[in-house]
């Protein structure tokens, strides 16, 4: 697996990517919030809410087809939670869109209003990772006072998850090639155990050699970044287009919308 | 059991947020004052590991067509020590957040506690009492086991009272509860055995790495598994007895269905405190005024058809939806231009 499999798109170039890593983040976590604390029953203000993440990511040209199979691929937990709310809410309200009416159940409303939520919320968080390089993300979180041992573990993880992913499909595939049939729970067990055991033996002794190699070259345990982190006049101008965004529809159109 | 963001309310992923912080700066704290510099490498790989070790998954014998894989936390605790492989598990989930986008930005913070901390801990205390005295295989065995079970079941119980504390739930409280804490047992024993067959490999193969986790021999009998799955049945049979009936089905309705139907809310108000306390919890921390006013929303939506404001959404949603279209259209047009002019 190439290491930039799956941020491929973080490595592009527009006005977004341009952007500090520190507003982008601060912008996507308050936007979160806003659009979570909206009111559970209102559908339509949803909507409006989507035009910002939208927008965002195509201006920086994220291809929407991408951002909405990895919204699929992570939704089962959250398409659970909402049906099952159709069942259990069944009081019934009627809803006027348009020149149409409907009389349904309650439940359904709230529904849509959990998976309008997550997939803006999610949309938010793409547009976010998606425009920053991981390492200008941890910059930019360190200098938000996260601590420095949990940047550099991240950045290890980061740095290695690839190489570890691409050991486990060769491990993967050797049982594949041999196991034609279920040997039972017993064979299976042992059988993956045998292959996690080798892979963390492996691991770490590749942690071992890592750090050998970077102690020669002078690893103290310090996390030091080039990336100098600016706050240029392109990020204020986000930050007020976010800002006036967001609050204009939370102050003029939700009273409105319901 | 990745949570997502909008089954969480503001005030409540917040403050999970605040203690899943201060938790890691503590850890943080520990780890630096009792870890030497070469063990970042290490923990940094170990995190790796994990999200490869998921790959490996095994067939479930129960449910055929379903597949279960190890999340590491307990495997990982035992060999690194609590302090380190709570960091290497948190550090697994904010990458899976901000990288897979399993789980919201908001929802990081019960995640990390769900997942990471609570687990790592809980699991890690079971086995070093299980094993603690003189040891021998099977109370290996049994204590790998209990700790996978009990810190997976934690985790599930704290999603269920995070949601709870929500308000997001519309179904009982106890189904929820019952739901979770009976699929999360099977995902527990599944992470058992596969950690017991670690540890019992790796001390074949790899006895350096667990010299101070084991000091015996660990075998994987079948006879040992099959005992272990009737005790753990029997044991998390009767806990859940032992809830249904400690809360009543009244109160768990009205707890969960408290926002949605404030008729229900004077009844029980007055006879139980705990209704009020939470009450009062939300009450205090909802930052946003709207939000906490939920009476009125069911009855502003009946009220919205009397004054035919149904076209005020259908113009919001409308005009979103066209709004999203001309900026699409203008980016593609933009797009399609440059390289002509370039």
């Amino acid at each position: 697996m190439h290491h930039a499999h799956i941020d491929k798109f973080a490595y592009q170039d527009s006005v977004i990517h341009r952007l500090d890593s520190r507003v982008k983040f601060i912008v996507t976590v308050l936007f979160t919030a806003v659009v979570i604390s909206l009111p559970r029953t209102s559908v339509s203000i949803l909507f409006c809410y989507a035009v910002g993440p939208f927008a965002v990511l195509v201006l920086a040209g994220i291809p929407l087809r991408f951002v909405f199979k990895h919204i699929l691929i992570v939704s089962p937990f959250v398409l659970v939670l909402a049906f099952s709310s159709v069942f259990y809410d069944r009081s019934i309200v009627r809803i006027a869109f348009g020149p149409f009416l409907w009389e349904v159940a309650a439940g359904w409303l709230r529904c849509f209003s959990i998976l309008g939520k997550f997939i803006i919320t999610m949309m938010a968080l793409i547009a976010l990772v998606s425009t920053t390089r991981f390492g200008n993300l941890l910059c930019g979180l360190q200098k938000l006072g996260f601590p420095n041992i949990l940047v550099i573990q991240l950045g290890f993880l980061y740095r290695y998850i690839f190489i570890l992913i691409d050991r486990a499909h060769h491990i993967i595939r050797a049982r594949s090639g041999r196991k034609l049939k279920n040997l039972g729970v017993r064979r299976e067990v042992k059988v993956a155990a045998s292959m996690v055991g080798s892979l963390l033996g492996r691991s770490i002794d590749t942690a071992q050699r890592v750090n050998i190699a970077m102690e020669g070259r002078g690893f103290n345990g310090n996390w030091h970044s080039l990336s100098r982190l600016r706050v240029r006049a392109s990020d204020i101008i986000f930050i007020f287009l976010a800002a006036a965004f967001t609050a204009g529809l939370f102050i003029f159109v939700k009273p409105i919308l319901g | 059991m990745h949570m997502a963001n909008e089954l969480l309310s503001v005030p409540v992923a917040a403050g999970a947020l605040a203690i899943a912080a201060g938790g890691l700066g503590l850890v943080c704290r520990k780890v630096r004052e009792a870890v030497s510099s070469e063990k970042t490498a290490l923990m940094g790989i170990l995190g790796a590991f994990v999200f490869a070790a998921q790959m490996v998954n095994i067939q479930l014998p129960v449910m055929p067509g379903t597949s279960g894989h190890m999340v590491g936390a307990v495997l990982l605790a035992i060999i690194l020590g609590p302090h380190p492989g709570a960091i290497v598990i948190s550090s697994v989930v904010i990458v899976q957040c901000l990288i897979f986008q399993d789980g919201g930005l908001l929802a990081l913070g019960c995640n990390i506690i769900n997942m990471g901390l609570v687990p790592v801990y809980i699991g890690y205390f079971l086995y070093k009492a299980a094993t603690a005295g003189r040891f021998s295989p099977v109370s290996a065995f049994i204590g790998a086991m209990i700790a996978c079970v009990l810190s997976v079941e934690a985790g599930a119980a704290l999603v269920c009272i995070e949601v709870g504390l929500s308000g997001v739930l519309v179904a009982p409280f106890g189904t929820f509860l019952t739901a979770m804490l009976g699929v999360h047992f099977l995902v527990g024993v599944v992470e058992g055995l596969l950690t017991v067959a670690v540890l019992a490999y790796l001390q074949q193969v790899r006895p350096d790495i667990v010299k101070d986790a084991l000091q015996g021999k660990v075998r994987l009998s079948k006879k040992m598994v099959m005992v272990t799955f009737i005790i753990f049945t029997v044991l998390i049979g009767a806990g859940l007895s032992l809830l249904a009936s400690e809360f009543p089905d009244g109160l768990e309705w009205s707890y969960a269905e408290r926002p949605e139907e404030p008729e229900f809310e004077p009844a029980v108000e007055n006879k139980d405190s705990k209704i009020a306390a939470v009450d009062d919890f939300q009450s205090k921390y909802s930052p946003l005024p709207d939000y906490t006013v939920r009476g009125s929303e069911l009855g502003m939506l009946n009220a919205e058809i009397e004054s035919s404001s149904g076209w005020t959404s259908f113009a919001g949603v409308t005009g979103a939806a066209v709004t999203m279209v001309v900026i699409w259209l203008s980016a593609y047009l933009l797009r399609k231009r440059k390289p002509e002019a370039g």
